[in-house]
């Protein structure tokens, strides 16, 4: 699948309308399944490189994990700590091609960062078929 | 009593890690490879994005537990997931790439620091009788980076081959102090 620019520039307006309407949402990024950025908006120190590797690793572990354990397709993966939540979850439409990542504060609500973060990627999808 | 001992590939995209995991492990390998989507494209299918993992049974009830690490850099924080009770590193070399010594280079650069404790092995795969020239740019290469290492040809497809990569780190873990004591790589070939 290729990427035009436009598109790319519809994904950069999906990742600011998750900001925007998601309070506590610190870093947002489109990274490709094998680890590089796509595109990100991040107001933290985060290492966009690393940033974006550490998604796709989860992303490929939580689909072996349940592969493995006869669980169905991936969701979404969350990781949530005293500080902060972070989930990942694949593109639908792309292939596999894109994955997102959203970091959110740990006073975030959980539900409104699951459900803006599969609105984002909905409207991904939509930019980029 | 049994026990399990934790041993790690890594080495540049392409150098045969899943292949070698795939090759020794007696279960089913856990593989993360994703298709890739760059240059790397153009010289194979898929890479590794988070690890891959095996076992193999060592028979006297102790079990060796294989780790692979993405090639790339940018993945590098998988070896702290790993790092705990290693007992050894299998440092795998595209001995038939035109860049080999660079993509040993970039591993040595990711990893030297990490690993310089460790009992390692070099691997040169893919090819049966790497050139002299090779061997000596590895071993250049190791002493830059302040590593002692035996260099070795290996076929990762071949388990013979890979059963006497490990011989071979077993000694250096018996006499490990011995062996980093030597001033120089040892080549083995």
């Amino acid at each position: 699948m290729a990427l035009s620019e436009a598109g790319r520039k519809l994904c950069a307006e999906a990742l600011d309308a998750l900001i925007a309407r998601c309070d506590g949402v610190s870093a947002a990024m489109l990274a490709f399944r094998d680890g590089r950025p796509y595109v990100e908006r991040v107001r933290t120190r985060a290492d966009h490189g690393k940033f974006a590797a550490m998604s796709s690793s989860l992303v490929a572990l939580g689909q072996s994990v349940l592969r493995e354990l006869d669980a169905g397709t991936l969701d979404h993966v969350l990781v949530e700590g005293t500080d902060g939540k972070f989930v990942v979850s694949s593109i639908p439409g792309s292939g596999g091609l894109l994955i997102i990542a959203v970091l959110a504060r740990r006073d975030a609500r959980l539900g409104l960062v699951l459900g803006h973060a599969k609105s984002c990627a909905l409207a991904v999808s939509s930019a980029i078929s | 009593m049994s026990a399990s001992y934790k041993l790690l590939f890594i080495g540049e995209p392409g150098a045969g890690k899943t292949t070698c995991i795939g090759s020794l492990s007696d279960i089913a390998p856990l593989c993360t490879d994703v298709h890739c989507t760059d240059e790397l494209a153009a010289q194979k299918e898929s890479t590794t994005v988070a690890l891959d993992y095996g076992e193999l049974d060592l028979g006297d009830q102790s079990r060796l537990l294989l780790y692979g690490l993405p090639g790339q850099a940018r993945f590098k924080f998988m070896f702290d997931v790993v790092r705990e009770n290693l007992l050894g590193v299998i440092i795998l070399v595209d001995a038939a790439s035109r860049t080999a010594l660079d993509g040993l280079g970039e591993t040595l650069e990711t990893y030297a620091a990490d690993v310089r404790e460790l009992p390692s092995v070099i691997a040169l795969n893919k090819h049966a009788a790497p050139s002299a020239g090779l061997v000596e740019g590895c071993e250049a290469l190791l002493r830059q980076h302040g590593l002692v290492a035996p260099i070795m040809a290996v076929d990762a497809r071949r388990r013979a081959d890979l059963v006497r990569m490990f011989d071979l780190l077993f000694v250096m873990i018996e006499h490990g102090s011995e062996s980093s004591a030597q001033p120089e790589a040892t080549t083995w070939h």
